[in-house]
C-alpha cells in the first residue's frame, strides 16, 4: 500500500471537488429552470451558501460558535449602500470596502470576545448582533432606519446576477480551500479539537481564532453586500437573528466542517423553507427540531453520511 | 544552543531550568508553597509525592498554563516565568498531560504533522519525521485512524511523538505510565531511555516507583505543596519525611523488593 502522507489534504481535496461538482450543477440549473421567481430562489440559496461557508470556517473548522453571521452580512450590505448613497462610491469599490470594513469590525469584536469560548463567545456575539441591528434600525437620519436604503444594482439581468453569485461562491470556496489546505487550516482544527493541547504544542490559539473570525466576518460581509445590490434594498432585516438561525441549521444539517456540506445544506434548507412558507410560520420549528436531531445523532450531517458512502466505494 | 544530543550531553551537571521560590494560592490554600529546585541538562528528574501534593500545579507553572503569585523560573539565565504556553513550546519547553490532549478529529498521522508544523517545521520535514516516529512508537496499525478512536495508551504514545517531532529542550511528562498496558509502558520507557541517552532532559511526574527508580537519577518529593526532599534518587526514597508522606509511620523496604508506589496503590 502506498503510504498516505497527508490524509487531511486527501479528505479536503475530495470535499473540494465534490463542492465544485455541486456548484457546477447549480450553474446548469438555468438550462432547465427559466422562471425569474424560481431562479431568484436558487440565487438566494447561493447567497446563503456563501454565508454558510463563512460561518462553517469559524464554527465547523475552528470550533468557535459565533451568532453574528447575519449581522456581519447586514454590516457589509450597509457599508456598500452608505458609501454609494453619501459619497457616490462605485459599486465595485463599495463591495470591496464591505469586505474590508467587516474584517475590521471582526477584528475589533474579536479583540473583545476571542478570549472567551463556548457559550460565552456565543452570547457576546449574539449581543453584538442585536445591538448592531437595533442601532442601524434606529439611526433614521443616517440609514433611514427600518425603511431601509435603496442601493444601485450591478445589472438588471437576473441571470447575470445568478452567475455573479456563483462566481462569488467559487471565489469564497477557493479562498477557504486555500486557508484550510495549509498550516493555518491545521492549526484551526487543532484549536477546535483541543485549545489547551494546541497551545501546549506551540500554537497561538487567540491569533488563530482571530484570523478565522476576521475571515469569516469578511465572507459574510461580501455576501451581504452583493445581496444588497441584487435586491436593491438593504434593511436591518438582513441582520435578524432568524437569518443566523437559518445559516446555523444549514451548516449543522448539511455537515459541519465540510465545504460540500455547507453548500448542500444551504440549498436544501432554503428550498425547504420556501416550500414550508405555504404552511405558515412553522419553518423555524421544523429546522430547530432537525438541528437537534442532527447534532445529537448525525453529527457529520447529510454530507458526512454521503461522503462515507462515496469514499467507501473508492478503491 | 545546539539541540543535537552530543552538545547537551557534554554538560550533565549544568542547570537548565532554575525554579526559585514559587508560590501559588488557590483561595486560601497554598497549592505550591515556596518550591525551589533545579533541572539539570541531560538528566531525568523525578517529581514524586502523594496525590494532591502539587506536582501537576508545578508542571502547569513551568509550562505556562498558570502564573505564580511569586517566585521565578529561569531557563539558561533567561526569565521565563510569565511566558505563554505557546511561546514556551516554541522555545522547546514541552509537556504532556495526565489526561491526553490529542486532536481527536484528525488522524494520528495528521496529529504528528500538525505538531511538527506548530514547532515551525516545514511540511515535508514534518512528514519525514512523523513516519519515523509512527514506526518507533508502534502506531503503524492505527496511523490513519482519528486520534479520538485510539486507546488511552496509544494516545499517550502519540503525545510522546507530538512532543518529540522536533526534539524539545525540556520534556515534562505528567504520569505517562498511569493506566497503560505493560507492553506500551515498555515502549514508552524505552523511548525515554533512548532520548535520555541522546542527552535530552526530562521532568517526570509519576507514582510508579519502580519506573522512577529505573529511569531517574535524581528526584524531588513534594507533599502539601512543599518540597520535602530533593537529591539523588536513593537518598530521597530513604528520606524519613518521604516515607511518612507516602505510607504514614512504619517500617518499609524502600527502593528494595517492594518500593512504596506498589504498596500505596
Amino acid at each position: 500500500m502506498k503510504p498516505i502522507n497527508n490524509l487531511w489534504q486527501e479528505r479536503l481535496r475530495f470535499d473540494m471537488w465534490s463542492a465544485l461538482f455541486i456548484v457546477a450543477v447549480i450553474g446548469l440549473v438555468p438550462v432547465v429552470v427559466s422562471g425569474p421567481y424560481a431562479l431568484g430562489i436558487i440565487l438566494v440559496s447561493v447567497y446563503f451558501a456563501i454565508l454558510a461557508l463563512g460561518w462553517n470556517l469559524l464554527a465547523g473548522y475552528t470550533g468557535q460558535f459565533s451568532l453574528a453571521p447575519a449581522a456581519f452580512a447586514m454590516i457589509g450590505a450597509y457599508t456598500t449602500a452608505l458609501l454609494e448613497h453619501y459619497w457616490k462610491i462605485p459599486l465595485a469599490l463599495g463591495i470591496s470596502a464591505a469586505i474590508v470594513v467587516t474584517a475590521l469590525f471582526g477584528l475589533a469584536l474579536g479583540k473583545l470576545v476571542l478570549n472567551l469560548s463556548g457559550p460565552y463567545l456565543s452570547l457576546t456575539t449574539l449581543a453584538f448582533a442585536e445591538i448592531a441591528r437595533v442601532v442601524i434600525g434606529n439611526s433614521h437620519e443616517f440609514t433611514r432606519g427600518d425603511q431601509g436604503m435603496h442601493v444601485a444594482t450591478l445589472t438588471q439581468n437576473r441571470l447575470g446576477y445568478y452567475y455573479i453569485f456563483l462566481l462569488a461562491l467559487v471565489a469564497v470556496l477557493s479562498f477557504i480551500y486555500w486557508i484550510l489546505k495549509g498550516k493555518l487550516g491545521r492549526f484551526m482544527m487543532a484549536v477546535r479539537d483541543d485549545p489547551i493541547g494546541a497551545e501546549s504544542r506551540g500554537i497561538n490559539v487567540v491569533r488563530i481564532k482571530m484570523i478565522a473570525f476576521c475571515a469569516s466576518c469578511s465572507i459574510c460581509g461580501l455576501a451581504g453586500s452583493l445581496y444588497g445590490t441584487f435586491s436593491q434594498l438593504v434593511s436591518p432585516e438582513l441582520g435578524l437573528l432568524q437569518q443566523t438561525g437559518l445559516i446555523l441549521s444549514m451548516v449543522v444539517i448539511g455537515g459541519m466542517g465540510s465545504l460540500s456540506g455547507s453548500i448542500l445544506g444551504a440549498v436544501m434548507i432554503y428550498l425547504g423553507s420556501e416550500w414550508l412558507r405555504g404552511f405558515g410560520d412553522i419553518q423555524m420549528i421544523v429546522f430547530a427540531l432537525l438541528v437537534i436531531v442532527f447534532a445529537r445523532y448525525i453529527p457529520g450531517g447529510i454530507w458526512g453520511v454521503m461522503a462515507a458512502r462515496l469514499q467507501r466505494r473508492r478503491p | 544552543m545546539g539541540r543535537d544530543g552530543s552538545t547537551l550531553a557534554a554538560a550533565p551537571t549544568m542547570s537548565l531550568l532554575t525554579i526559585e521560590g514559587l508560590f501559588v494560592h488557590f483561595g486560601g490554600v497554598a497549592a505550591v508553597d515556596n518550591v525551589s529546585f533545579d533541572l539539570r541538562q541531560g538528566e531525568i528528574l523525578g517529581l514524586i509525592g502523594p496525590n494532591g501534593s502539587g506536582k501537576t500545579t508545578v508542571l502547569n507553572l513551568l509550562s505556562g498554563f498558570l502564573a505564580p503569585d511569586s517566585g521565578c523560573v529561569r531557563m539558561g539565565g533567561k526569565d521565563i516565568t510569565r511566558m505563554s504556553a505557546a511561546r514556551l513550546a516554541q522555545h522547546g519547553v514541552l509537556r504532556m498531560f495526565q489526561m491526553t490532549r490529542v486532536f481527536t478529529r484528525m488522524s494520528a498521522f495528521d496529529n504528528l504533522l500538525t505538531a511538527g508544523m506548530a514547532r515551525g517545521l516545514s511540511e515535508p520535514e514534518s512528514n519525514k519525521r512523523a513516519h519515523a516516529l509512527i514506526e518507533e512508537l508502534t502506531l503503524g496499525q492505527v496511523q490513519y485512524q482519528d486520534a479520538g478512536q485510539l486507546s488511552g495508551g496509544q494516545r499517550k504514545l502519540l503525545e510522546f511523538g507530538m512532543c518529540f517531532i522536533e526534539p524539545p529542550l525540556i520534556a515534562m511528562l505528567d504520569e505517562p505510565f498511569a493506566a497503560v498496558h505493560p507492553v506500551m509502558r515498555e515502549v514508552m520507557a524505552q523511548f525515554i531511555r533512548d532520548r535520555h541517552a541522546k542527552g535530552h532532559t526530562f521532568l517526570l511526574v509519576s507514582h510508579d516507583m519502580p519506573i522512577i527508580v529505573d529511569l531517574c537519577q535524581r528526584a524531588v518529593c513534594m507533599n502539601a505543596g512543599r518540597v520535602i526532599a530533593a537529591g539523588e534518587i536513593r537518598s530521597v526514597l530513604q528520606n524519613h519525611d518521604v516515607i511518612e508522606a507516602y505510607l504514614g509511620n512504619g517500617e518499609t523496604h524502600l527502593g528494595q523488593d517492594h518500593p512504596p508506589g506498589l504498596e500505596v496503590h
